[in-house]
């Protein structure tokens, strides 16, 4: 049978985890709480909502104390029509993972069976609003994880949302020779076939009405 | 001697696809490096913003053109966890088989790739040859030989034609042997030893600190694996432990370690694959019409505003993530954002990074066995 994490071992650790940050962070009013997906096969997650000027505190802790190795993935998301304290958002996914190095012609075979509730793989998600405007920044992780690197180029490049003090910031997606300010992935940006909207912009295609038009499901 | 940058790409058979490698030399000893993507950046993210969620899967089998189940696999349980749509277990038992008969073709395009690049293009028959075995099966599956289209959100789109079990177990029991072939061609080839051993040092925990995941990490000595660090699908009742390898020196595994780490691999998935036909709820000679119940669930179309869905999966090349955001156009039938995240496109700048110190010659020898996939890393 293959090996794996138990629903119990997950929540603890979850649970454990959440209120360590929270009673950390406490009094900057940061909020991290044990999160279960809708498929309760799936394991729990901690979310972690604070300010961009928390995030670098957050992150510290997270790195050095929390054990998280690994930045996996940072999301950008543009809300035109979003309330002024939430006109952008960055989503950061973190990962704690058992991973140490090992000696040469030896390895780590884990058995989760007996994990401490300190080693127990978990994932993160902080969550972080941007106030509405024109220049949307929060500060980098770069130093604290490798891997941030390129995905803040990435959220950067797509998204517009710029990191405070990442070093070689530049595009990797787009062109080099993209318009200053040309980030695809905001919302005023429209997919369109030179002037056809509609055949892109309408899922049924070609003009044609939508079979549910004026039916609200 | 004078430093200077050689240009790597984007057409350098080096780099599987299309990608620039900016390389410094002192003679012949690269000194620096510098990484450059996005020749095929098709906008993937930003389509899908304007695409109901059933017609976002096809979008996600052409992010990697030789691994298209598993993106598509790990995109529609995002889905499902933004939609809160349930998944009968015979389809859970066909999409883990699906996938890990998709591992098998990935590996075995990632070893047919990489003999050429050691200087051993008998081996590119070979494993095209292989791979053709699973390609017929994912045929069956999906209909087509590329990019499937298979899995739905709550199900999947076709049951396992009458047959398939056994055809399929023919051919992993065959290919079982073929892997024994491969590692009596290749692990007494002095070639293949000079030319692996030794180069590409990568240590587990800068590699987890770069980002970099998947077989690259569990050749340095550990056996994290999303399969069961972050599990999902049914791969906790079926017959595997992750592939690992032991990492020849305290610098950490070298190119040798992470072309074994595959080949174990392959194994377990064939282990895998073997238990799970005989495991399969409903019967594995049973074929269930399309949008049965036994593999096939009614998912919602919409998803609310503030609502995500996120998911973690074990990709070919690393872990694969997809976030979703609910409350997009024609009233939550769209996502608001997607969010993809591959893992080759972290994995490229720590290679490229990693290389400094060694030969020029390496190069192809360090990259390749990576596994670099731009397909993906590009979106």
């Amino acid at each position: 049978m293959g090996i794996t994490i138990t629903k119990e071992q997950n929540a603890k650790a979850a649970s454990t985890i959440a209120a360590a940050i929270s009673k950390r962070f406490s009094d900057g009013g940061i909020n991290a709480e044990s999160v279960s997906h809708s498929n309760d096969k799936k394991l729990d997650f901690v979310r972690i909502t604070c300010e961009p000027n928390q995030w670098r505190a957050v992150a510290k802790w997270l790195a050095h104390e929390g054990g998280v190795g690994h930045c996996s993935m940072v999301t950008g998301t543009h809300f035109p029509d979003g309330p002024a304290e939430r006109g952008w958002e960055v989503v950061v996914h973190l990962m704690k993972w058992p991973i140490v190095n090992v000696a040469a012609h030896s390895m780590i075979v884990h058995d989760p069976s007996k994990f401490k509730t300190e080693e127990v793989p978990m994932e993160f998600e902080v969550v972080i609003p941007i106030a509405a405007g024109d220049s949307p920044s929060i500060p980098t992780v770069q130093d604290i994880w490798v891997g941030a690197d390129w995905n803040e180029k990435e959220t950067w490049d797509l998204v517009g949302i710029d990191f405070e003090g990442h070093v070689n910031m530049h595009r990797v997606l787009n062109p080099h020779d993209s318009p200053v300010g040309f980030h695809p992935l905001q919302r005023q940006h429209k997919i369109r076939y030179h002037d056809f909207n509609e055949m892109y912009d309408d899922p049924q295609g070609f003009g044609r009405k939508p079979v549910d038009e004026g039916r609200v499901k | 001697m004078a430093e200077m940058w050689i240009t790597m790409g984007p057409q350098h058979p080096m780099t599987h696809g299309l990608w620039t490698m900016r390389v410094k030399v002192d003679g012949e000893t690269i000194t620096d490096t510098e990484a450059e993507l996005g020749y095929i950046h098709r906008g993937v993210e930003k389509i899908c913003e304007s695409r109901d969620f059933t017609q976002i899967t096809p979008y996600c089998d052409r992010l990697c053109y030789v691994s298209a189940m598993t993106w598509a696999h790990s995109y529609v349980m995002a889905a499902e966890d933004l939609l809160e749509a349930e998944v009968p277990e015979r389809a859970e038992y066909i999409r883990l088989m699906a996938a890990e008969i998709q591992r098998l073709a990935s590996h075995l395009m990632w070893l047919g790739a990489f003999g050429p690049d050691i200087g051993n293009l008998t081996l590119m028959t070979w494993c095209l040859r292989d791979r053709e075995m699973f390609l017929d099966l994912l045929q069956e599956l999906g209909g087509s030989r590329m990019h499937y289209n298979f899995p739905r959100v709550g199900g999947v789109k076709r049951d396992i034609p009458i047959g398939w079990a056994d055809r399929m177990r023919a051919k992993v029991k065959l290919f079982e042997h073929r892997i024994d072939e491969y590692e009596m061609l290749l692990d007494e080839s002095t070639i293949w030893l000079v030319r692996l051993q030794g180069v590409g040092y990568a240590t587990a925990e800068d590699q987890l600190n770069a980002g970099v995941t998947g077989p690259n990490i569990r050749a340095a000595g550990v056996n994290t694996d999303a399969r069961w660090t972050n599990p999902y699908s049914v791969y906790d009742q079926v017959d595997w432990e992750p592939a690992v390898e032991k990492p020849t020196s305290v610098k950490g595994a070298d190119c040798y370690d992470r072309y074994r780490v595959r080949m174990e691999e392959m194994r377990q998935s064939c282990r895998m694959l073997l238990d799970a036909i005989e495991k399969i709820p409903g019967g594995s000679n049973t074929h269930y019409q399309p949008g049965d119940e036994m593999i096939l669930t009614k998912a919602p179309t919409r998803a609310p505003e503030g609502a995500t869905g996120f998911s973690t999966y074990e990709c070919t090349r690393g872990v694969s993530q997809f976030y979703l955001k609910g409350g997009g156009d024609s009233r939550g039938k769209n996502p608001y954002r997607m969010s993809i995240r591959s893992p080759i496109f972290i994995t490229i700048p720590y290679v490229a990074k990693s290389m400094i110190g060694y030969k020029i010659a390496d190069i192809p020898a360090i990259m390749g066995s990576f596994d670099p996939c731009i397909g993906e890393s590009d979106r």
